[in-house]
């Protein structure tokens, strides 16, 4: 009973956001500053359909362009980054060769770079190829998770048996062929989470995407709202469509398809999270 | 199978999103304007956020976050064949400025054109980055635009901006609440205090709000008491003139937080939402602000037409005998030295509002000053304000009776500091005498150690 | 807070060098053309533009003068800037209470989860771990919303008590409405990593347990618990990391909080502010690097430290 009552409070604590985000989504602009019932009920105004029309016709429907460009950079970020975290993860797992060492404290000391060391000189150098504002400027970089590679390498050490790779050289695999076909299928569990957190990495991603891009048909969703955000609050930027229902109703619509796919594929994901703590 | 079918659908969906965004207009042999050097394919910025009419002209690219943008760059690319805007909405204010920043320091990435308020007009020209539009002949609109306004776009003579939009500031305030209260728009600061007090002692609403985040706000208030804070000039590039601490912003702060310590004014920051709904709830009987502000206040929501509680009057005076008026905000557009192609990018920025016709455009108060004489403009009835004519009451004498401003180059590092000001003097934690002695202390060794020779006044 | 973590630093290598041996047999160069493609993109998107980073910071520029080189200058000057160290302490105290907050609740949850199988045990897992996908922004956002005393709805829920709204991003109180929205968005997250370890047990520990006497609080402190170790330390050091580099929530919610936020809030905000409003490129490069090397020594203590007391992992 105890715990139960408990849950229910956590549930209640971690919903209440998002409880206040839908009954908000469903108010306009009168509703959401001087409406009836509060900030936690429905207004008399009933404006979601209204809001939804203006959210995906705004600008010429620039918030589907920043869903499609997030859904663009994440899937492809993201499953580039797990091919190559597979990749990398089975090299440092089951091959020995110089500088191996030296690698792996690079890689793990990486994590501790703070972003914005990184901004500046990432920007200076993809102008001077020509590649900021361009899709290239997001999802190249996403390329890089280091933690990924970790993760994979300690999951390739204890999932795939040398002798197993032993067994296939032996029958006169090359090193590709073993590893598609032997290595690859193993690492699957791992390879999803993989997939997982660097595509939630891509999605969430921020403040690069801010540094890199300046044409709004590039945004993704996160840094669209942002600058929403921005104008709404700016005074002179607003003119006189209400942005603030968009950014409420335009943040709802934006978090829905991660928790569908966290939700859906829960029974992937859940135990290679712990991976990197279970020995 | 069905998932992989799926994911086919959404692929194919992506990459005809992306097919249809990158309209980069396959034409080639483009004809250049004035004497700009042809302009090769690789070099038109693409990804605008307007449709490009004619493909083959020079393509200048412009960054801005008016509202009034999309329908002035869409009547300027139709009414030109050798020369197109690419815009795009780069963010708002700091936003876009530190976005500017970046790419000026990187060398590489800055746009054409690019909306600037005139406050940071300086901190621009220090790094170069802002083209001379007197070389490109901007210099025969001299004559169009008020004292003050021509003061704040030029910088030794050379004029670096054309200004679009003003930012004449005036009082707004609740007529309902005035009614009740039987209070008269108050003509000086002397008699806003003592409506504040009326109101206070009435149970009524606080008079109005002292925030600590809108220090362009605060400059404001300094500038209309006779604080002129910096003295700055581009032909003198390393000296800067710095008069912060003296009588008048003493006056301004001290005024305000006495108000403040007496309850009679609220302290809610501007640049949140709370502000708006305080203003929709009716929690302040006045708001001092800019030409632009109904138009923010109308995306939020409130009422226009006769209902309207609001109306606007003249800014209250220090000295009503000699009137001082203020300027906050309003945009203009910029040449950046990072430009190509400077002389297309000149004729967006000198006729993108045109002249006579900008209000046409949707600018909220015109700088042009043949536009302001338009008789609909002047007599316009304005249904934020219930129908009041607010333009020739209140902001078209606000507009002509200002004077312009000395701004610092760093402007950005000022406005952070006010802030911090406020946050200690407002909340008392500081006596504003303390206050305003350690921002000039302050923005001095910041001043030097950035390697301006300052002179203190 | 990039949650990404380093608990690694220690523990995998003596592992890895096992294998290794085992492998040595290879071809030297194969596994080198496995790393190959990520050690690129590493090398151009990581190494290359922090060695950039490392070269801006030894030089100094200032808006009206040249750039000159001033070796260790920037460094210097940062260990006596009160506006890094001020928001260096603010982590570091920040850190102290969030940390111990945030794995008390998720610790908490996981425990609990691990023994309830109901429907709602399975609903409530999901929903506490919701938060993790909604992008650090939007939370930010939205909980800027709800502190709007006006806007959101406290004005009402105090009303209720006769109460006027506190103003949550006031100086008093900003601290704690940070602390809510960090332990929002991430609890879930680690409450799955201890769940799913708590999972790893072999359950006929409790049978042997249970058959000692002992209860569920007996079970979970003495039995759970160590077993888990291995999962907290690598949270612990997740959220150290993340949380010496707080950036996100603040950045976001400073505009909402009337100057209490400042630029320099958190190192890495004032690193932000300096690069891209106050054009201090060379000194925002320093800051970033003296604030990693804090993050390095405050994790490797850490490591040090736990790994001492009784090698829990």
């Amino acid at each position: 009973m105890g715990a139960h009552v408990f849950l229910v409070v956590l549930v209640i604590y971690f919903l209440l956001p998002l409880w206040w985000l839908i009954v908000a989504s469903t108010k306009d602009a009168h509703g959401l500053f001087s409406g009836t019932g509060g900030a936690l009920w429905f207004d008399k105004t009933f404006a979601l359909f209204d809001n939804l029309g203006l959210l995906f016709t705004y600008n010429d429907g620039i918030y589907l362009r920043w869903l499609g460009n997030s859904v663009l950079y994440a899937v492809s970020g993201g499953a580039g980054a797990t091919a190559l975290a597979i990749l990398a993860g089975y090299g440092f797992a089951k091959f020995a060769f110089p500088g191996r060492r030296l690698s792996l404290a690079l890689l793990l000391g990486s994590v501790m770079v703070p972003l914005t060391a990184l901004v500046i000189p990432t920007f200076a150098m993809l102008s001077q190829v020509g590649m900021t504002n361009t899709i290239w400027a997001v999802i190249l970089p996403s390329l890089l998770n280091p933690f990924g590679v970790y993760l994979m390498m300690v999951y390739a050490t204890d999932a795939i048996p040398d002798e197993l790779l032993d067994a296939a050289r032996v029958d006169g695999a090359g090193e590709l062929r073993t590893f598609f076909t032997v290595a690859l299928p193993l690492l699957r569990p791992a390879a999803v989470t993989v997939l997982l957190l660097s595509f939630v990495g891509t999605w969430n991603n921020y403040f690069l995407p801010l540094a890199v891009l300046s044409s709004n048909n590039l945004f993704p969703v996160t840094v669209g709202l942002g600058l929403w955000d921005g104008l709404a609050n700016s005074a002179s930027g607003t003119g006189t469509t209400s942005l603030w229902s968009l950014i409420i109703l335009g943040s709802l619509v934006s978090i829905i398809p991660l928790i569908v796919a966290f939700l859906s594929l829960q029974r992937y994901w859940r135990g290679g999270l712990a991976v990197g703590s279970l020995k | 199978m069905k998932k992989k079918a799926l994911i086919a659908a959404v692929g194919v969906a992506i990459v005809s999103l992306l097919a249809g965004c990158s309209s980069t207009g396959a034409s080639s042999g483009s004809t250049s304007a004035a004497t700009d050097k042809p302009q090769s394919q690789a070099d038109k910025p693409s990804n605008c956020d307007n449709k490009i009419v004619y493909p083959s002209a020079t393509r200048v690219s412009l960054w801005g976050w008016s509202p009034t943008l999309p329908v002035a760059v869409d009547a300027f690319d139709k009414a030109h064949k050798d020369v197109q805007i690419c815009w795009t909405n780069a963010g708002a204010g700091s936003a876009e400025y530190q976005k500017l920043s970046t790419a000026i320091a990187a060398g590489k990435g800055a746009p054409d054109v690019v909306m600037l308020e005139t406050d940071h007009l300086n901190s621009f020209l220090i790094k170069g980055a802002l083209v001379n539009l007197s070389d490109y002949g901007a210099d025969k609109w001299k004559s169009d635009f008020s004292a003050g306004t021509l003061k704040d776009i030029s910088s030794n003579g050379g004029i670096y901006a054309i200004p679009d939009d003003g930012g004449p500031v005036a009082l707004m305030y609740r007529k309902d609440i005035f009614d009740k209260y039987g209070l008269t728009p108050p003509k000086s600061w002397a008699q806003y205090a003592a409506a504040a007090a009326k109101l206070k002692s009435a149970g009524g609403p606080a008079i109005g709000d002292w925030p600590n985040d809108t220090p362009a706000f605060t400059q404001a208030m300094f500038a209309q008491a006779g604080a002129n804070m910096f003295d700055y000039s581009i032909d003198k590039k390393t000296s800067l003139g710095v008069d912060i601490d003296n009588a008048a912003s003493r006056k301004v702060l001290d005024y305000w937080d006495d108000l403040v310590q007496k309850g009679e004014v609220i302290t809610t920051g501007q640049s949140s939402t709370d502000f708006v709904s305080e203003l929709a709830s009716g929690k302040v009987a006045t708001f001092i602000a800019a030409s632009w502000e109904p138009g923010h206040l109308t995306g939020a929501g409130f009422t226009r037409g006769p209902e309207s509680p609001w109306r606007v009057a003249m800014l209250p005076q220090w000295n009503p005998g000699s009137p001082v008026q203020v300027n906050w905000g309003g945009s203009t557009y910029a040449v950046t030295t990072q430009s190509k192609v400077p002389h297309a990018a000149a004729e967006v920025a000198l006729n993108l509002f045109g002249h006579e016709n900008q209000q046409t455009l949707g600018a909220h108060f015109p700088q042009h000053l043949k536009a302001q004489k338009a008789s609909w403009f002047v007599d316009a009835e304005d249904p934020f304000f219930g129908g009041q004519q607010a333009n020739k009451e209140v902001w078209i004498p606000a507009a002509h009776g200002y004077k312009g401003q000395g701004y610092s180059p760093f402007q950005d590092y000022y406005y952070q500091q006010i802030t911090a000001m406020l946050t200690k003097t407002t909340s008392g934690a500081e006596t504003s005498a303390a206050g305003l002695s350690k921002l000039q202390a302050t923005i001095v060794s910041y001043a030097k150690a950035q390697g301006f020779t300052v002179k203190v006044k | 807070m990039t949650g990404i973590g380093s608990y690694a630093v220690r523990s995998s290598a003596p592992r890895a060098r096992a294998t290794a041996r085992g492998r040595s047999v290879r071809p030297k160069i194969t596994g080198w053309l496995f790393v190959a493609p990520f050690a690129l993109v590493f090398l151009v998107f990581l190494v290359v533009p922090l060695a950039y980073a490392f070269w801006l910071s030894l030089f100094s520029k200032g808006l009206a003068t040249g750039t000159t080189f001033s070796g260790l200058a920037n460094y210097v000057k940062a260990f006596s800037d009160p506006e890094f160290l001020g928001g260096l302490l603010f982590v570091v105290v920040f850190s102290v209470v969030l940390i111990p907050l945030q794995m008390l609740v998720s610790l908490a949850a996981a425990l609990v989860l691990d023994t309830v199988t109901t429907k709602l045990a399975r609903f409530s897992r999901l929903m506490i771990f919701v938060p993790y996908a909604i992008p650090a922004v939007i939370g930010a956002l939205m909980w800027g919303f709800l502190y709007s005393p006006g806007f959101g709805p406290l004005a009402q829920v105090f009303a209720l008590f006769h109460a006027s709204a506190p103003n949550l991003l006031g100086s008093h109180d900003v601290f704690g409405a940070l602390l809510n929205v960090v332990t929002w968005q991430w609890s879930g997250y680690y409450m799955i990593i201890i769940y799913a370890a708590l999972q790893g047990i072999d359950s006929s520990l409790y049978e042997a347990a249970r058959i000692d006497g002992a209860n569920q609080w007996q079970i979970a402190l003495r039995i759970k618990l160590p077993l888990v170790a291995s999962a907290l330390v690598l949270i612990l050091v997740f959220a150290l990391i993340g949380t010496l580099q707080f950036f996100t929530e603040p950045q976001v919610l400073a505009p909402s909080s009337n100057g209490v936020i400042t630029p320099s809030f958190t190192p890495n905000m004032y690193a932000y502010n300096l690069a891209f409003a106050n054009s201090q490129i060379n000194y925002a490069s320093a800051i970033s690097f003296a604030l990693g090397l804090v993050v390095f020594v405050g994790v490797y203590i850490f490591l040090f430290a736990t790994r001492k007391k009784g090698r829990i992992v």
